[in-house]
Formats: C-alpha cells, structure tokens, sequence
C-alpha cells in the first residue's frame, strides 16, 4: 500500500530566496505526522504547496501513490486535502453554520440551500467538541461574535467537513484552552483511526510528544532529519531544529549604576498577553523572541498605546504610567518603530521632510510647520544614518527599503527617545543596511536609551541583545542571558520547553 | 491566557432582527403620514400611480443591492436604463413598430443591459479596476452610446406596450405584477448559495478565496445581475414614457445606492440583502410624496428630501452597528 503523502526533491523560488531547497516528506495513512522547524525554516511553504497553496519550483508530490500538481487549494481539496488556515479563512459576518459549509452548501432538489440539512450536518460537527464547549456555539451564531477559541472550533469543523483523508493543520490549538486542546486531540485520534492523515504543526513540543506518531525536522530550508517520536526526545529533536549552537558574542556587563530600569512591566496581560514581567535598563537591549506571532508584536503595540492593555502595570522612570494612545506614548519619549513599513510608518507619497517631521510635530505638539527651522534639525539626525537622499523634498517612494527605515526610525530620533520599541524592523531590509540599522541601535543604547527589539530572525536577537526574553502564546516561558543565549536554549524555549 | 480567550462568552445572543427591520419600520410610517395629508392615498389610482413612478427605482436597486454585497459598486445604471431605453424604442421601430416587433425589442434591450454589466464586471473583476472609477467611466460610455443610438428623445412605442404596461393583467396592475415579480426573485435568490458566496466575497475577500469560492465570476454575475435590473427598469420607464430618451434615468444611480443603503446593506459589502433595497425604494419616493402633500415650498423640498435621506441613513448606520 502506497503512503498517503509522499513529497520528494520539493524546492520553491520566491523571486531571489530559497524558501525550499530539499523538502521531503513521507505520510502514512492513518497517521498523525508532525512538521517542526524555527521561523523560516520552510515548514509553511512545504506544507501549503500539499495543500494546492502554493506551487512548487521543482520536485514530485505523490498523493496515494499518484503523481499530483495542483493548481489551486480547490484542486488539492478535490483529492481529499483539506488545510486549517493559521489566519482562519471564516467570514466574520457570516453565521457558522453558513461559513462551515461555504460553497458545499447542501441542497435540495430546486437547488435551493438545504436549510434543515445544514443545520444537522452543523450540529453534528459541532457535537465533536462537546466536552468541550457544550452547545456554547450556536450554528446560527455570527461568526464576528465568538470568541477567538470558538472561531478555532468553526474553522476545525470546516476542515472536517470536507470529509478530507489528508488533514494540514497549521497551528490548530493556537487559541484553544487546556480542555478544548484535550477534545481536540481526541478528534484527532479518532480520525487517525479512521484512516485520515494528519499533518500537525504547533508551537509546542510537548503538544507534539502527545498526540504525534512520527516528525520530519526541518531547518534553512530542508528537512534535517525524519524520526517517530517514540524514538526520540525533545532535547534531541530542539538539536536537530538548531543544528550547530550558534553562541551570543561575550558583551560586557553594565555597570550597576545602569541597572536601574528605565521601562518596567509588570503582569502586563491583554486578551493576547499573559502575565508579562520585563525590565529593561537605560543603555540595555532586550531581545523577544520566540516563534511568530507569540505576543511580540502585541506587546510593542501595546506598550505604544496602539493595542489596549488591560491588566498589570507599566512604570517608566519609576512612574507608574497608563499609555492610553499612541500620542501619550510619543509625549513620554517612547518611539516605535515597525518593520510593516508600508501600513504602519510610511506617509505615501509624501516628502521625506514630512516622512521625517511626523513624530517631532507630535511631541513637541506643534501648531504650525516652521519648514526652514525643522529642515536642518531633520537634516542632522538623518545623515547620521547614513540616509541616502537628495533632497528633502523627494517622495519618500524614491529610497529603498533600508532607507526608508532609516528615515523612520531618524523620524523618532529627532524626538530624543528614552525608549525605542523594535518590531522586527529589518524585514525586508538588505544586508548592508541591516549592519548599518543595528550599528546605530546600539549606538542608541550607548547613550543611555532603552531598547526592545524584537525580530523573527533569531541570530539577530543572538548578536544585539544583552537579554532575550522568549515568547510562546503571549507569555514570556523564559529570559535568557549570559551563557544560555544561544540558539539552542532559543528554539527549545520558542517551544515552550522552559 | 487561554482561559481568558475562550472565557465562555456565548454566541446565542445574536439578535435575529432582520436588516431591512428599519427601513420597513420608516416606510410604514411614512405611509401613514402620507395617508393623513393625502387621504385618497389608498385608492387603486393613487397606489397604482405612485407604484409605476417607483417601480424603475426599485428594480434598480434590487440590481444594485448585488453588487454592492459582493462589495462593489456601480455607478452606470442610470446610463444603462437610458442605453437600454433607446436601443428598445429604436429596435422596435426598425422592426417594424408592431405589436410583433415588441417582444423583439425587450428582448435585445434586456441582452443590452446584461452586456453591459458584464463589460463593467470583466473590467472590475478580471482587470482589478475600482469599481467606483470604472463604473463612473462605463457609465459616460453608455450614456454616449445612447446618444449615438439617439441622439434626441423621440420615437414612440406602439400602444399595446404602454397600455398593456399601464393597464390590468388578471385584475391585477401590471406594475404590481412587476413588483411581485421581484419579490418572488429576491426571495428565489436568497435561498441559493450564490447570494451567500457573494456576501463571502464582500466579508473577506482572502476567506472567500481559501474557501474555494470563485471570486471574480461571482463579481462579474453581481455586475450582470444588476446590468439586468437595470434593463428591467428601463423597460417600465419606456412603458412609462412610451418613447425614448437618452438622457433619462439620471438619478438612478444615487438614487439605487441610497435605496440599497436605507434598506439595511452595508456599503462595505458581505451584509445585507435586496428585501429592504425594495423597502429602500419605496422609502425614497414616499419622503418626495409626503414633502409634496405637506405643502412646502418647492425651493425647499430637495433640501429637506437630502435631509430626511441623511438623517434615515444615519438612522440605519448607527441601528446596524449595534
């Protein structure tokens, strides 16, 4: 009997990078397979070109034992794959029983949508999770009222819905609590028995060890090794995922006079946060790591006014301060600097004078643009930059990517910040503008500003950062420092293996 | 954290009050206020006359409402229902301006009115044009298309047209009928998936598409649905008329947005439904009757028109954002 999934010599392109370069991938009926890798390992891009998602550069993906090359995720689910969407793929305004069955809506004879049927076939979807949220979830419930564990739910039952043979799911238990993760993992089994494939992607290694017959460990690319669980443990497997330890340069310790903490969290907690203590010192740089989307983001949003907080406390400079918006933030010397430069920095179209004088407009609250007294002020913290321009008057479309960002966090320099918030501000970036990004960051911290940098690539956490602490579903599992920085104790906690 | 997120908050208290509950609400009393200051409004002449000035709006809108759940828009109606007119009374006339050439002339006004939805919905779903600036654009097209057709209002229809149009099928008016018609389509439509797809492809766009939804033939059968109703609406004017006019139909354009908006559906797209678009239509022409009969001045009944519209989009907006 030929395997359910079989995935050979697999590598996808995009423009330049190498997403892929040596997927592999061997899936047995009636087995829960996982795919385990740090950020940007290829995990996601292998996964979704089985799903139709994506397709492939080169290489063969063999389906029951067949030959397939999907053009769309339609096609991949006509051969019985269904994918569970991270982002989930439900429409807000629709009710639950409609987005479970979007475009397989059963009908009757007329073609009319079988309203009755849709509603048992929901219900029974629905009773899969009984244990764990009783008749909570109503299939006539609009989507955009449940909670982010209940839409986690609808999307499961989408997915089952197809009666698929093949399962992706991309990390399912996200939002889920204890119970719902313990109903989840039932299904699963039961599922596993009646011969479905499942691919598990999660973010945490003991969910892993529990519910997973084999792994495939990927790392830059390609997969690394291929193993049963059984037979392995989860120190070996974070190894496998590291490869050599990358080791943090020795920095010298601060002195003790600048240990006083500058920005301080305490119990910060949000709907997306939990319990989240920090400190960081005048002249320090705090790394948060952990894999994407863990709350990193969040929390720089949050500590900037841009994302409510809604329990703990937040001192600066040893005042206890509610930072309601973002323009409190920028009057109490915090800067935020975002890698989604297009959404979040940019002022399109715009001169890069304008693109500079944003935030000093704000801090100093100023009523009127004095042009010819803001230019050369703007001037000064721009070229030491090294920000190429030629003039000021240029939209700011005119520079690269690495320029732009070194206008914009030159936009907060000019407000003298005590606190500058990173939000994996190299995305995107070249190499030799992310050399001249970090220089200039820690020369920030030499002269006294606190920093918190997050950043998806973990060698840039390892290189900058005095202290990382790490990640995993809005919680911080572990602060590394000293001899523990490096990036094995990283990826075990991204894990979040403390 | 987990346990706050999926902190038990039940789902079951959505309230099922129907969208278009507020534009219903207003009409009923904007009848009744009607009726007071005009109490022949009851009569079969008087219902009947007011139906066939709201009947080409109404349909209009029903086209509109489409569009705009699939979160679109389209500004060229009213140049259709005058491409479609003209194309109407001149074919008739070419065919020999008979009771015979009539059906002939419908028919390619009908063909007319789709063909031009489906050239906006090729350019908005298939070229990713705004439908906004594309429709604007279409919509100068169409309208000089009509003058080209032409150029100066004109030709009549033969009597059977406009007299069947104003007159009684089966005791019943035909514009009832016509309005019945509707009805019947708006609820026929409801009950098939491609209404629900639709409103996924306005909700959001990247769950629609990961749903397997095809997204841009459901835009481009949104466009030809309204290119349709479009026709449909010109058809009732030309019997209405009983002539061609290319530079009739102005207003159905705002006018069809306003009704889809009054009725309950979100111009951002993915809520609503074309039941209270009709309840929309007639809410429009009520509030022009019910300035009319008040007796004022008439410097000021298109300003208090635009601000009864103001006051009951607000009305809608803020009872839907609950």
């Amino acid at each position: 009997m030929s395997s359910a999934i079989t995935v050979r010599d697999l590598t996808k392109r995009f423009d330049k990078v190498h997403a892929l370069t040596d997927g592999r991938l061997t899936v047995e009926r009636g087995e829960i397979h996982a795919l385990l890798g740090a950020n940007g390992c290829g995990k996601s891009t292998l996964s979704k070109i089985v799903a139709g998602a994506y397709a492939p550069t080169s290489g063969t993906v063999l389906i029951d034992g067949k030959e397939v090359s999907f053009r769309s995720p339609r096609d991949a689910e006509e051969m019985g794959i269904a994918l569970f969407y991270q982002e989930l793929s439900l429409i807000p305004k629709m009710s639950v029983e409609a987005n479970i069955f979007l475009r397989r809506e059963p009908r009757n004879g007329v073609g009319f949508i079988d309203y009755a049927k849709m509603r048992t076939e929901t219900l029974n979807l629905l009773a899969m999770f009984k244990d764990a949220i009783g008749d909570d979830i109503q299939p006539d419930a609009l989507v955009a009222d449940l909670t982010p564990g209940q839409r986690q739910i609808v999307e499961i039952c989408k997915v089952y819905a197809k009666n698929p043979s093949i399962v992706i799911m991309d990390e399912a238990t996200a939002a889920l609590d204890g119970r719902q993760v313990k109903v989840f993992f039932d299904i699963l089994r039961k599922k596993r028995e009646e011969g479905v494939s499942t691919i598990f992607i999660s973010h945490r290694l003991d969910e892993v060890f529990e519910i997973c017959d084999h792994a495939t460990i990927m790392r830059n690319g390609a997969v690394v090794a291929e193993t049963a669980i059984a037979e392995t443990t989860t120190e070996d497997v974070v190894h496998m995922m590291v490869g050599d330890v990358k080791k943090a340069p020795k920095r010298q310790a601060l002195d003790d006079e600048g240990k006083k903490p500058l920005l301080k969290l305490e119990g910060v907690g949000s709907n997306l946060l939990n319990d989240v203590s920090l400190s960081v010192a005048p002249g320090e740089i705090v790394g948060l790591g952990g894999l994407q989307g863990q709350g990193q983001s969040t929390l720089l949003r949050s500590l900037f006014g841009a994302l409510p907080i809604t329990s703990g406390t937040v001192w600066l400079n040893n005042e206890q301060v509610a930072i309601r918006k973002p323009a409190d933030a920028v009057r109490r010397k915090v800067a935020y600097v975002s890698g989604d430069r297009g959404p979040d920095a940019a002022l399109p179209g715009r001169s890069i004078f304008e693109n500079l004088a944003a935030a000093i407009l704000v801090s100093e609250k100023r009523k009127l643009v004095r042009a010819k007294e803001l230019r050369p002020q703007l001037a000064e913290v721009a070229s030491a930059f090294k920000t190429k321009y030629a003039r000021m008057t240029d939209a700011i479309g005119t520079l690269s990517g690495g320029n732009q960002q070194k206008i914009f966090i030159a936009r907060w320099l000019a407000t003298n910040p005590k606190v500058i918030l990173l939000d994996d501000p190299t995305k995107g970036i070249d190499l030799a503008a992310k050399a001249d990004l970090f220089a200039l960051i820690r020369k920030l911290a030499e002269s006294g500003v606190a920093v918190l940098l997050y950043s998806s690539e973990e060698s840039e956490l390892l290189d900058n950062c005095d202290r990382i602490a790490v990640f995993n579903d809005g919680a911080v599992v572990t602060e590394l420092s000293g001899a523990e920085m490096d990036s094995f104790h990283l990826t075990r906690a991204a894990y979040g293996e403390a | 954290m987990k346990s706050i997120l999926s902190a038990p908050k039940s789902g079951s208290t959505v309230s099922k009050r129907p969208v278009w509950l507020v534009a219903f609400g207003s009409l009923v009393a904007l009848v009744l206020i009607n009726w007071f200051l005009q109490p022949s409004f009851f009569d079969g002449m008087v219902m009947h006359s007011n139906l066939t000035t709201f009947l080409p709006l109404t349909l209009v809108a029903i086209g509109q409402t489409f569009v705009i759940m699939g979160g679109d828009i389209d500004l060229s109606v009213g140049s259709i229902a005058a491409l479609v007119n003209v194309v109407t009374v001149t074919v008739i006339a070419m065919a020999g301006g008979d009771a015979a050439s009539v059906p002939i002339g419908l028919l390619t006004g009908l063909v007319v009115g789709v063909l031009c939805g489906v050239f906006n919905g090729l350019l908005i779903s298939y070229l990713r044009l705004q439908p906004m600036v594309a429709t604007f654009g279409t919509g100068i097209i169409f309208s000089a298309l009509a003058l080209w057709v032409m150029p100066q209002a004109g030709l009549s229809v033969p009597e059977v047209y406009w007299m069947t149009y104003s007159d009684f099928v089966l005791g019943v008016p035909t514009v009832l009928w016509i309005l019945i018609a509707g009805f019947l389509f708006v609820l026929f439509m409801q009950r098939r998936p491609f209404e629900s797809h639709l409103k996924a492809v306005g909700g959001n766009r990247a769950g629609a598409f990961q749903s397997g939804i095809n997204m841009s033939f459901v835009r481009l059968l949104s466009f030809a649905l309204c290119g349709l109703f479009s026709g449909f609406a010109a058809l009732c004017l030309t019997g209405e008329t009983a002539s061609g006019d290319p530079l009739i139909g102005q207003s159905l354009a705002m006018g069809s947005i306003s009704a889809v908006v009054l009725g309950g559906t979100m111009l951002s797209g993915g809520v609503g439904g074309a039941i209270g678009s009709i309840f929309g239509a007639l809410l429009l022409g009520m509030i022009g009757n019910v300035i009319f009969f008040a007796g004022l001045p008439f410097e000021f009944q298109t300003l208090v028109q635009g601000l009864i519209v103001l006051a009951a989009l607000a009305g809608g907006v803020l009872v839907a954002r609950k």
